[in-house]
């Protein structure tokens, strides 16, 4: 009987080893041999790509009590498509599609005959974006051969509202929807879905990827972006300036809204520009951004940025005179004044208060042509790592040469060509104590995982010494106190520091135009402390001369909005009452 | 020593049986489980997109609201400019300049 059961036992025993074997074996051969395989069909199986849905995160615009705006988003709605092979009646079907989807982006009625009658294909998407009532009710009608899907498309509630700055979606080479221009080409990592996480199976994931369904590396790339623009400032900025262009028939105008100390960019513009809803008929060349891409000739908005170098440098003191002769000769080429005028002997302020060439030139040559180079090659001479796309660079080659007179005119604004974000950098370290910060339209990434990942702007590069931007700030205070519209520009109680800009335009034949120009203009507030820095500029305006005629209202209507919009408060205490 | 027997009150393919029968429910009911998950999933993500295009819908209203007030041609409007502004002075002495 004992023998018996040790037999059975050992018997049991054989039978659970085998079967024990038989398993690892097997266990060894699916997880080992064909490991791969098995991962790829329980893939096919569990974790399928979804329904091929558009996905993709937001853009937000941030509202000054930091309420978030959607600037790019997700539309969802309805598409129809049609099956010619089940089509019976096309021209009913036409009708009753046009009719049951009003506001739905739809092909021509000749485009949709001849869709229906390629009988040899099952199926041709004939309507987008059919809002969800719409679609319901065409679905409703059962309409043979028509079929109403499900679909979501990028939607910017803003319309043209940062267009260029917020840029654009679509095919680029490949079969996907990505990001080619603007913010959503530049966080397009961040921005684009890889669209299978929605329906993925979560006893799958739970069995076979257990650590991605705790931690998902998508989650912590994947979010939505935000951006420092703030939508009433921008709708103002864009306001004013399709105005001035509208008003001087200008080829394109532009402008910035930064804060210095920081970089973030609080507005920006250029106009034309286009609706990001209504793609169809644009020109191309609109998609670009020209704030970041395209080079001017900003003319005396350069004035400042000489001064101020040649003030740190100490060549020259606010009270340094020379003699102002209304024109010279350099290098054979001749420099005037923009009036031809001569003012005698003046101190340095003059320079910056009436806008002398002369002056500048003189301020250029004291401070000598290494010392120029070496300072506008730190201000200009890299790109300014800004947060969009395509960034162009400065054209300084007349810096290179040994003739005095390329530095001359470098001076004021002649001869050298800036991106417009690079000058509101450089003279944003007039504004900021000297210092160039990093300017920069997203300063957080929402994570899909809920965490708030704020971006990194710090890094600043010195340029001046705070006491030479204090200096030149001074004469830039004394020009609109005095001289902006004739001293009626001044705010009482708040200090604005600015300069004009008016350059001749090239012909494109090594020249320049003597009647057509390009106006700018740059300003901060409150001046010794500054919360805003304005430039703004407007490329060949019709029968205008000077800057200080098309834009100063423009600058001086968006002071007096930002100073109401923000409530800042007022930095100096002159007398309270103006005439209006 | 005492002799030690095994007395099982069902066979062993009953029991066999019977865990096949369970394993087969729970794997059903896994099933079934797995499929309503998803459907779940799925209408909610759809419920959470259609709010966002409604969200959507409204920003655009604000931003066109918004657009609109800019736009105001007050002197159109009817209303004059004032003949004169008032402005805050500072508080401090020290913020004179």
């Amino acid at each position: 009987m004992r023998a018996q059961f040790r037999f059975r036992i050992r018997l049991i025993l054989g039978v659970v080893v085998c079967a024990a074997l038989l398993i690892l074996l097997r266990l060894y051969f699916i997880q080992i041999v064909y490991g791969d395989d098995y991962a790829q069909k329980a893939d096919r199986q569990f974790a399928s790509g979804g329904s091929g849905l558009f996905d993709r995160g937001s853009i937000y615009f941030t509202r000054k009590d930091g309420t978030p705006i959607s600037a790019a988003t997700l539309s969802s709605g309805f598409l129809v498509a049609i099956n010619p092979q089940t089509l019976g009646d096309p021209e009913a079907a036409y009708a009753a599609i046009s009719s049951a989807a009003p506001s739905a982006v739809m092909i021509s009625h000749d485009a949709f005959l001849a869709a229906a009658a390629k009988r040899t294909q099952v199926y041709i998407e004939v309507a987008h974006h059919l809002s969800d009532g719409d679609g319901k009710a065409l679905a409703a009608k059962a309409i043979p051969g028509v079929q109403i899907l499900r679909e979501r498309w990028r939607y910017y509630p803003g319309g043209e509202l940062a267009a260029q700055s917020i840029g654009t979606v679509s095919f680029g080479s490949g079969d996907a929807l990505a990001g080619q221009t603007g913010l959503e080409a530049s966080y397009d990592g961040t921005l684009s879905r890889s669209g299978d996480a929605l329906y993925k199976n979560f006893f799958a994931e739970l069995f076979s990827n257990v650590g991605n369904l705790l931690v998902s590396a998508k989650d912590a790339r994947e979010g939505d972006v935000v951006t420092t623009i703030e939508p009433e400032v921008q709708t103002r900025l864009e306001h004013d300036i399709a105005k001035v262009n509208a008003q001087y028939s200008s080829r394109e105008s532009g402008g910035i809204i930064m804060d210095p100390a920081t970089g973030a960019i609080i507005a920006l513009t250029t106009f034309p520009a286009f609706d990001e809803n209504n793609r169809q008929d644009i020109d191309p060349a609109l998609l670009g951004n020209p704030l970041v891409e395209h080079v001017y000739e900003f003319g005396s908005i350069m004035k400042p940025l000489t001064m101020t170098s040649a003030l740190d440098a100490g060549v020259i003191t606010p009270e340094t005179t020379y003699d102002d002769t209304g024109c010279i000769i350099v290098n054979m080429a001749k420099i005037c004044n923009w009036d031809l005028k001569a003012r005698g002997v003046i101190p340095m302020r003059q320079i910056i208060e009436q806008s002398l060439n002369v002056g500048a030139s003189w301020v250029a040559t004291q401070l000598g042509q290494e010392k120029f180079r070496e300072y506008f090659t730190k201000m200009f001479g890299q790109k300014t790592g800004i947060d969009l796309p395509s960034e162009g660079h400065a054209l300084l080659g007349n810096l290179s040469k040994p003739q005095q007179v390329g530095y001359d005119t470098a001076s004021f604004g002649q001869g050298v060509a800036i991106t417009p974000i690079q000058m509101i950098r450089a003279e944003g370290a007039i504004a900021n104590g000297g210092v160039m910060v990093e300017p920069h339209l997203v300063n957080a990434i929402q994570l899909n995982s809920g965490i708030t990942r704020s971006l990194d702007w710090s890094q600043t590069t010195p340029i001046f010494s705070a006491e030479a931007a204090r200096e030149t700030t001074d004469m830039m205070v004394a020009l609109v106190d005095e001289k902006l519209q004739n001293g009626k520009a001044k705010i009482p109680t708040m200090s604005v520091a600015a300069k004009t800009g008016t350059a001749q335009l090239t012909d494109g034949h090594g020249g320049y135009y003597s009647n057509r120009f390009f106006h700018s203009f740059v300003g901060f507030f409150p001046a010794y402390n500054p919360r805003f820095i304005i430039l703004l500029y407007t490329n060949d305006p019709q029968h205008v001369t000077y800057a200080s005629e098309t834009l100063d209202s423009t600058f001086l209507d968006l002071v007096h909005f930002l100073i109401d919009y923000y409530a800042v408060p007022p930095d100096r205490g002159l007398a309270t009452t103006t005439p209006a | 020593m005492r002799n030690f027997s095994l007395h099982l009150p069902y066979s062993a393919v009953s029991l066999c049986a019977g865990a096949v029968g369970v394993l087969a429910v729970t794997y059903i009911g896994l099933i079934a489980v797995v499929m309503s998950y998803a459907a779940l999933t799925v209408e909610f993500s759809q419920s959470v997109r259609n709010d966002e295009t409604a969200v959507a819908g409204l920003e655009s209203q604000y931003l066109a609201a918004m657009a609109r007030i800019t736009k105001t041609d007050y002197a159109a409007a009817g209303y004059a400019a004032p003949i004169a502004k008032v402005f805050v002075p500072a508080k401090s002495v020290t913020a004179l300049r």
